[in-house]
Parts: C-alpha cells; sequence; structure tokens
C-alpha cells in the first residue's frame, strides 16, 4: 500500500476535516464564535489549493480501487466547488455568527468531494448524504422566520424521497448487472433491458430532485426563501455544482441517445421554460432565484445530450459563470435587520441612488444570469447549446433558448426596480460589510475575467 | 503607430471613457460632460484620419487585426474596415459627439451614468460594425440592447417602461432565433468542410440546401429585421423613439437602426444567396410596404417625434429596397441611403428636442408660425425638413434617387422578359417619396408658419452649442448630397462584392457539380473578392 499515495489523494478531503477538527476543539476551549471564520476559511482556502495545485501537477491515483480515485478532471472538479465555496463563508460573517455553520459548510463540502471522486455507486450514495443532510440543518440554522422550518422539514422529506429514489435505482440497477460499480451506469444507458431502464430514470430522477428540476423542484423556492442568505447562496450554487459535475462522473463516456435523451431533455426543457415563467411573478429576490436556478437546472442538464466529448467543459464552465454570477447577486444584495423586508424585490426600489456600487453590481449579475453577452452568462449558455445543436437536438437546441427567451423580463425587471424607479424608501442603514463587498468585489472581477478572457478559462477545463 | 492599432483604439476609446467616468467625482457634473465630449472627438479625429487613409482601390478588409480569443472554438477577436462598414463607422463616430453634445442640458439626473451608457452602446455599435467574426458581431449585437434599455428606460418620457420592455423584448427575440441559426451555421460549416471557423471570410463558403439556407435566412432575417424595422415588425419603434430621450432617440435612429440593414448586407443575403434570390420578391415587397405604411403612418400623427419615428420605417424601406434590388446602383444608393438617413433623422431629433426642452411638449398642434419666434431655429428645421424630403443637392436626395433608378433597372429587363410584378413593386416605391413630401411639408407647414403659438412663450432662439450642433448636421447633409461621389467610390468594391456573392450558387447542388468539375478544393484563406466570381448571373 502506498500510504503516501493515499494521503496525497485524499489531501482536499483531509483538509476539511481538519477544519471541522478545530472547529470542534475551538467549540470545546470555548473560544469566540469569531475565531471560527478565520478557521474555517484557511482550511477550506488550504483545500483548494491543494486540489487546484495536484490537479495541475496531474496527480492520478486510486487510493480505494472501485470506490474512490482521483484525476486531473474530479481535483480540478473540487478546486471549483471549493473555490465557489469562498464567497459564501466570507458573505456568512455578517449575517451568522453561530459556529455550527462553519462545521455544516465543511463536512457538507466534504460530501461534495467525496462524490466528486466516486467510483462505485456505494461512494456516490456516502457523497450525497454527507452533502445534503448538513444543508438540512443549514436551512434551520440562524433561521429567522417561522417558515424555515416548514422549509426545512419540505426540503427534508423530499431529499429523503431523493435518497429513497436514489437507493431503490441502484439496488434495480445492482440486480440488472451485478456490480456497484459507477461504469455500469453508462451500460445501462445503452442497455433495452427493462430493468437497467427503470434503474437508469431512477438514478436520474434522483439527480432531478437533488438539482430541482421541474418536476422535482418543489422544494427548492421554499427552502430559498427561508434560509439565511449565505445558506441560500450555498444550496443556490454549491449543491448543483456539486450534484451536476457528479452527474458527469456518472455518466461518465456514455452517449446519450435514444429515449434517455429525450427524458433528459424533455424535462429540462420544461424545467427552462417553468422555471422563467414562475420567476416572472415572483416579489421576493431569493424565491426568484429559486425559480431561476430551476431553469438553470435546464440549461445544465442540457449539456448531458449527445456523446460524452466537451460535456465536462460545458458543464464546469457553466457551474463556475452561474456560481460566480450568483454569489455576486446575493454578495451584492443590500443587508436589512427584517429579513423578509430585505427579500422584497420592492425594497431594491431606486437602490441606484443610495448604494451605487451595489445596484451595479446587482445589475451585473441580472445580466449575467439573463445570459446577455459579453457576461459569462452568455457564454456558458453558448457552449451548452453549441454542444446541443451539433449533437442533432437541434428541435430542443431551439426550444431551449427560446425558453431562455422568456427568463430576460423578470432579470430586467429587477434592473428596473434598481435604477428606473424613483421613489426610494426611507434611507437606512443597509450598508454591507467590509468581508460581504469584499467577496463582491471578487466575483466582479473574476465575472469581468471572464467575459474578457472566456476563451483561456475554457481551455483550462 | 499602425493604422489597424488605430482602429482598435477607436474602439476601445468609448470603454476608457466609462473607466474614466467611474473616478470621476458625481459632484462635478460640468467636467463629466466636457470628459465625454472630448472623448468623443478624439475618437472622431481618429475615425476621419482612418477614413482618409482608407484605400478604395484594394478590396476586402482593410485595417486588420485578428487574435485567437476562444481559439478551441475558432473564435478569433478579429476586426476591421471594408466598404461594407466604412460610412456607417464614420456615421456613428460622427454622431457621436453631437449626442453627447446635445444632452448636455437635457440631462440632469444621474449625468455620470447617462455618458457611461452612451460610451457603452458607441463601443457596442462600432464593435458590430467592424466585426469580421460572427461571434463578435453577435457579442456586439446583443450586448447594445442593454444600455439602450438604460437610456430610454432611466431618462424617457412618461411611458419609459413600457416603451424600453418592449424595445428590448421585441430586439432579444429576434436575437435569440439568430443565436440558434448562428450555432446551426456554423456547424454545418464544420460538418461540410471540417473547418470550425466564425470568421465572415469562411462562413461566406458554407454550402447548404435550399431548405436549411431559408430557415437560416429566416432566422437571421426576423433579428435585422426587428431592427430596421419592417413592417409588421415595426411596432417597437414608435414607442421607443417617443419615449427616448432625444439622445436615445438620435442614437437609435442614427445607428442602430442601420444595424438591420447592415446585417442584411454583411450577413443575412450574402450568406444564404439562394433563399435571398429566392425570396427577393417578398423582401422587396415588404421593402415597398415599409415605405408607403410608414410614409402613411407619418402623414397622421400628432406628435413631432412619431412623425419622426415613422418617417424613419419609411426610409429604410428605400434602404432595403435597394439591397434587394441587387443592382449595383441601387446598392451604393442604398449605402448612402443609410448614412443620409442617419444624419437627417439625427438631426431632426435633435430639433425636436430643442424645441421640447423650451416648452416640454411635442405635440405638432400646440405650435405654429416658430419661424416668427425662433428664425435660426426655423432655418434649421426648414432646410433638415427638405433634406428629409430628398431635395437635390441634399444628402436624401442622393439616396433615393439611385435606390430607385436601381429598382427600376432592375425590374425593367424582368419586365421585358414578362415580370410584370417587379416593376409594379419598383413603380409603387415612387410614391413613398410623394408621401414624404407631403408629410414633412405639411409637418413644416403647421409648425414653422401660420399664427404664431407656442405653450411657452418668450421662447428663447438657439444658444451658440445649438448652433454649432445644428450647423454641422448641415454641414454633412450638404456635403453628402453635393459630392456624393467621395464616399461612392470607397464602397463601390464592396457593393460589387455584394453583388457577386448574393448571384453565387451555394446550394449543395452547386457544390456537388463543381466537385465533378474540379476535384481540388479551393484555398482556405480566399480573399474577399476574389470568393465566387459568377458575373453572369446578373
Amino acid at each position: 500500500m502506498n500510504w503516501a499515495n493515499i494521503l496525497t489523494s485524499f489531501l482536499p478531503e483531509n483538509l476539511l476535516l481538519a477544519g471541522i477538527v478545530v472547529l470542534i476543539g475551538l467549540e470545546i476551549v470555548g473560544a469566540k464564535e469569531r475565531s471560527a471564520l478565520p478557521a474555517s476559511l484557511l482550511a477550506l482556502l488550504l483545500a483548494t489549493a491543494a486540489a487546484a495545485c495536484l490537479s495541475l501537477n496531474g496527480f492520478a491515483f486510486e487510493a480505494f480501487p472501485g470506490h474512490f480515485s482521483v484525476d486531473g478532471q474530479s481535483l480540478l472538479a473540487k478546486a471549483i466547488v471549493l473555490a465557489l465555496a469562498v464567497p459564501v463563508l466570507l458573505i456568512s460573517r455578517h449575517e451568522i455568527a453561530q459556529r455550527q455553520f462553519h462545521i455544516l459548510i465543511l463536512s457538507s463540502l466534504y460530501g461534495v468531494c467525496l462524490l466528486l471522486s466516486a467510483d462505485s455507486f456505494l461512494t456516490l450514495f456516502l457523497g450525497i448524504e454527507l452533502m445534503s443532510l448538513p444543508v438540512y440543518a443549514l436551512v434551520l440554522l440562524a433561521y429567522r422566520r417561522p417558515e424555515s422550518a416548514e422549509a426545512a422539514l419540505k426540503y427534508l422529506v423530499l431529499g429523503g424521497a431523493a435518497t429513497a429514489t436514489l437507493l431503490m435505482g441502484v439496488s434495480l440497477l445492482y440486480g440488472a448487472t451485478g456490480s456497484l460499480a459507477l461504469s455500469t451506469f453508462g451500460d445501462a444507458l445503452a442497455s433495452t433491458d427493462t430493468m437497467a431502464r427503470v434503474a437508469v430514470v431512477l438514478v436520474i430522477a434522483a439527480f432531478f430532485l437533488k438539482a430541482a428540476v421541474v418536476p422535482f423542484h418543489a422544494w427548492a423556492p421554499d427552502a430559498y426563501e427561508t434560509a439565511a442568505v449565505p445558506v441560500t447562496a450555498y444550496m443556490a450554487v454549491l449543491v448543483k455544482a456539486g450534484v451536476l459535475l457528479a452527474a458527469v462522473r456518472l455518466f461518465g463516456a456514455a452517449n446519450v441517445t435514444g429515449p434517455v435523451a429525450n427524458l433528459l431533455a424533455l424535462l429540462p426543457l420544461i424545467s427552462i421554460v417553468w422555471g422563467n415563467l414562475a420567476a416572472m411573478r415572483q416579489q421576493s429576490f431569493r424565491r426568484m432565484i429559486a425559480y431561476s436556478s430551476i431553469a438553470h437546472a435546464g440549461y445544465l442538464f442540457y449539456a448531458f445530450l449527445g456523446d460524452a466529448a466537451g460535456r465536462f467543459q460545458a458543464v464546469a464552465f457553466y457551474v463556475i459563470a452561474y456560481g460566480v454570477m450568483n454569489l455576486l447577486a446575493f454578495a451584492a444584495l443590500p443587508p436589512d435587520d427584517d429579513d423578509a423586508a430585505r427579500d422584497r424585490l420592492d425594497n431594491l426600489r431606486g437602490l441606484f441612488h443610495r448604494r451605487p456600487y451595489a445596484a451595479l453590481m446587482l445589475a451585473v449579475a441580472m445580466l449575467s444570469l439573463a445570459g446577455i453577452p459579453p457576461m459569462p452568462g452568455f457564454v456558458a449558455k453558448f457552449l451548452i447549446f453549441r454542444n446541443v445543436i451539433a449533437a442533432g437536438f437541434t428541435f430542443y437546441g431551439v426550444l431551449g433558448l427560446i425558453g431562455s427567451y422568456l427568463g430576460i423580463y423578470f432579470y430586467l425587471r429587477v434592473i428596473q426596480y434598481l435604477f428606473m424607479s424613483a421613489d426610494a424608501p426611507e434611507a437606512k442603514n443597509d450598508a454591507a460589510g467590509r468581508l460581504t463587498v469584499g467577496a463582491s468585489v471578487l466575483c466582479l472581477l473574476i465575472v469581468i475575467a471572464i467575459s474578457v478572457f472566456p476563451g483561456w478559462v475554457i481551455d483550462q477545463l | 503607430m499602425s493604422d489597424a492599432l488605430i482602429l482598435n483604439v477607436v474602439l476601445f476609446l468609448p470603454v476608457l471613457g466609462t473607466v474614466l467616468l467611474l473616478v470621476v467625482p458625481p459632484k462635478k457634473e460640468d467636467f463629466v460632460r466636457g470628459l465625454s465630449l472630448g472623448v468623443m472627438l478624439v475618437q472622431l479625429a481618429l475615425t476621419a484620419w482612418l477614413y482618409c487613409r482608407y484605400d478604395a482601390t484594394v478590396p476586402g478588409v482593410q485595417f486588420e487585426t485578428r487574435l485567437p480569443w476562444i481559439p478551441g472554438w475558432g473564435v478569433y477577436y478579429q476586426i476591421g474596415l471594408d466598404g461594407y462598414n466604412l460610412l456607417l463607422v464614420a456615421l456613428t463616430a460622427f454622431l457621436g459627439p453631437l449626442v453627447v453634445a446635445g444632452a448636455f442640458t437635457a440631462i440632469q439626473k444621474d449625468v455620470k451614468l447617462f455618458y457611461a451608457m452612451v460610451f457603452l452602446i458607441q463601443f457596442a455599435m462600432l464593435g458590430a460594425f467592424v466585426a469580421q467574426d460572427l461571434f463578435l458581431f453577435y457579442l456586439f449585437w446583443e450586448a447594445m440592447m442593454i444600455p439602450m434599455f438604460f437610456i430610454i428606460g432611466i431618462w424617457g418620457g412618461e411611458r419609459r417602461i413600457y416603451a424600453t420592455f418592449k424595445f428590448v423584448l421585441y430586439t432579444a427575440f429576434g436575437s435569440i432565433l439568430m443565436l440558434a441559426a448562428l450555432i446551426y451555421l456554423v456547424y454545418s460549416l464544420n460538418a461540410t468542410s471540417g473547418v470550425t471557423s466564425f470568421a465572415f471570410v469562411d462562413l461566406y463558403r458554407a454550402e447548404l440546401p435550399l431548405p436549411v439556407q431559408t430557415l437560416l435566412l429566416a432566422a437571421f432575417g426576423l433579428s435585422f429585421a426587428i431592427k430596421v424595422p419592417i413592417v409588421p415588425l415595426h411596432t417597437w419603434l414608435p414607442d421607443a423613439h417617443v419615449e427616448a430621450p432625444t439622445a436615445g432617440s438620435v442614437i437609435l435612429a442614427g445607428v442602430l437602426l442601420k444595424m438591420g440593414t447592415y446585417g442584411f448586407m454583411k450577413l443575412g443575403f450574402p450568406l444564404f444567396p439562394d433563399a435571398t434570390r429566392m425570396f427577393a420578391p417578398l423582401i422587396g415587397t415588404l421593402a415597398v410596404v415599409s415605405i408607403i405604411y410608414g410614409a402613411c403612418l407619418a402623414l397622421v400623427q400628432t406628435d413631432i417625434k412619431k412623425i419622426i419615428a415613422y418617417s424613419s420605417i419609411s426610409h429604410l424601406g428605400f434602404v432595403m429596397l435597394g439591397l434587394i434590388s441587387l443592382d449595383l446602383i441601387g446598392i451604393q444608393g442604398a449605402v448612402i441611403q443609410m448614412v443620409s438617413h442617419g444624419i437627417v433623422a439625427g438631426g431632426l431629433f435633435l430639433v425636436v428636442g430643442m424645441i421640447y426642452e423650451r416648452c416640454h411638449t411635442r405635440e405638432l398642434a400646440v405650435y405654429g408660425g416658430i419661424a416668427k419666434l425662433m428664425p435660426v431655429y426655423s432655418v434649421f428645421v426648414a432646410v433638415l425638413t427638405l433634406a428629409a424630403i430628398g431635395l437635390p443637392t441634399t444628402s436624401g436626395f442622393t439616396g433615393e434617387f439611385m435606390v430607385l433608378l436601381g429598382a427600376f433597372s432592375a425590374a425593367w429587363p424582368l419586365y421585358q422578359q414578362g415580370a410584370t410584378y417587379p416593376l409594379i413593386v419598383s413603380v409603387s416605391a415612387v410614391s413613398g417619396v410623394v408621401l414624404g413630401a407631403l408629410y414633412m411639408l405639411l409637418f413644416a407647414q403647421r409648425f414653422l408658419f401660420g399664427a404664431a403659438k407656442a405653450p411657452h412663450q418668450p421662447l428663447v432662439d438657439l444658444d451658440a452649442r445649438e448652433k454649432v450642433i445644428l450647423a454641422t448636421i448641415l454641414v454633412a447633409v450638404f456635403a453628402l448630397g453635393l459630392f456624393p461621389a467621395e464616399p461612392l467610390r470607397k464602397t463601390e468594391l464592396a457593393a460589387r462584392d455584394f453583388q457577386q456573392r448574393v448571384a453565387a450558387e451555394r446550394t449543395g447542388a452547386a457544390v456537388a457539380a463543381r466537385a465533378a468539375e474540379a476535384p481540388a478544393m479551393p484555398a482556405p484563406e480566399q480573399p474577399n473578392a476574389a470568393a465566387e466570381p459568377n458575373p453572369s448571373v446578373k
């Protein structure tokens, strides 16, 4: 056994684990709550750096053959996800005081990392659960409204249903193929065996549920709306990124054609259309973002159509772009003591005159989410639709684009509130904290960098 | 400094302007205005230099920059000037300082943001014109929408929110279909020739079967036709024009509408020549319908801005007619008409803006005898009115006359072969000129002459700034009217190039036939004009 290699391949996970241990230690010795952020941030940054360095060095090792392995791609995926978590921690500074928040976030990230290295359904299941369980608690943590409990319960029940669906699918897959290896999924996709087909549908349904694709989306608006802002950001960005990147690993080199392709095109298409339509009517910012993320989950699953080449690139680029612009939006959202009031879109009226920089950053985030060039959202969408049309799914591609057109209205409506409504509500102390501003500037710089050099980012993936 | 570098400077100067504005303290509004004007003037001077340096005898793209941007997709940052875009770039740069100076007194709210948005739209418009790569073109094309959304939505009139959303939702719908068509086009090029490229020169060589060409032309055409706008896709225009601030209207009428006709000329028609020839009668009919319908609607408007808005639809109908006539004179006339309309309509919106600043209404009925109240102003209005009608010696005459001449000379041989329809279409277009004279003269009569009345008296005549702005426009109007030969010389090669491209056979059958004749494929890097020399068709 090569212990050094085993430890190295677990390095990002181990660093997260060390962070968790340190945080628990701080809890035991009764250190100040404020000490949690530096500790968790340090662990996170180290883990990100470790994943990025290992990926750049092309490190690849099968630590537990058949269950857990790392290669350049999985390490890169881990680096992306971990880096996206950095702004989440930064904006939590002024929102959530509890140390448990950091412990839970790091645990959940540990699950995501596990997920991205899974070679068997056992590891995959372990990763998904480890990723999801802390999030149920996070929705309730630091809750500011009574509805949070309902939302958390809804999320828990539907998340449990997803788990059950996944397990059912996996056991059928085991029955059909006699193996729990992740690669059996690719074979099952092409199989004509009924049991294998049902298994495939069940597994995909579980992923749809976790990523909030219509009709499995009902939990998302409630959970997003009532959780604290950093938790919403975590759910919208990290959980989705983890699930989608894991799905890339799950599909592997398999071609998606035939009846499965229709399932993978139709539900995401409905998701795009419904998400964008429903978002139009929302009066709450986070609820709107929830529906928008339902639509974005639709675009993301579009990337799975056709052959596997370019799939990881499309999903990873989309995850980066989508993550950064969402985080920018959450970081730029001005704070308010009343959580429900903060959420009302009406409260953003005339923000440009009160907080011009926050308004401009929110506007950039909205334009990017709407997929207006030259924002990253556009290049990401272009990448996906290019693959869809090149794979021969022109019909779904055109419909998806028309669906994305529906979204333009509600993103621009936010800009209308920010810039074009004169009646600003009474001046409040809604200055954002320093770290939150830092997070938003960081995201803005990344957005600009991706807009100017999309080719460079694509080449890295 | 090489000329290619200067072109890049011209393109990115507005971005620099935006960045400079960001660091200026918001209180210093006059400094913001001066800075914006200065940047625009530098841009104009550099563009004038490039215009003079442009060699009319060389076909193809000049001052070209080509840098890999998304190498994995074959996307290049590729810009340059050619006969297609030269005049439009010059027009954009010419209107820039006028727009900025015209808004000095009109815009008092969020001044910094306003000039930043003017810079951004200037950047996007110039970028769309000089782009020689379809991805880059699309990027600028779509990005153009956002500053306009802000300009109408923040500084517009009472129904500005409605108007700005209508504008965006209309144009975005066209763009989405164009995006799908664009991806499909590039993918088909890849499938047939193995080249993954967005460069115009490569795409011009894509061989597509007729049904595919038709669909793609429909998708591209819808997007362009909304921008032009061609009836029946024009309903966003009156709302946007009326609600936009003066600067917005000038940009919209002056440059933005030309995006549509430029798109047809540079992309829509040459990319899908067989479908274009098949649908030429339909496109010509729509152009003439736009001419007549726009003119008729202009005749019955009571809002001065709406008169000019509908007249724009009519005037751009001429551009479309000239392009689709596929006659050299018609195509050249269309180009001149684009520039002429940009200057004249821009000028008309500026004079309307000046009276609106004084009286805060655009209702024609409340005005009368302005010639007595504001004599200097009235001279400018009268001359611009005559230019809009197309009086000889003004720019309007050159364009419309050449378009009609081109349409006739294209239709006459067909008539002799027994096809009367093209001739009917061409003759009907003449009625647009008559109607144009009617509504503009009616407007001038009611507005300038008769009993003196205005809602806000005494009216102050133009100040020095306004005189300079309008005088500059008049100089351009007469220059283009009296000496059209110079710009025509610079665009002639492009017009011939356009004519040849649209005349070329590019369906799959033509490929097969050519492959049977000569197995050797053409070299991949052909210069623009050398592609598809097939003069026998026209």
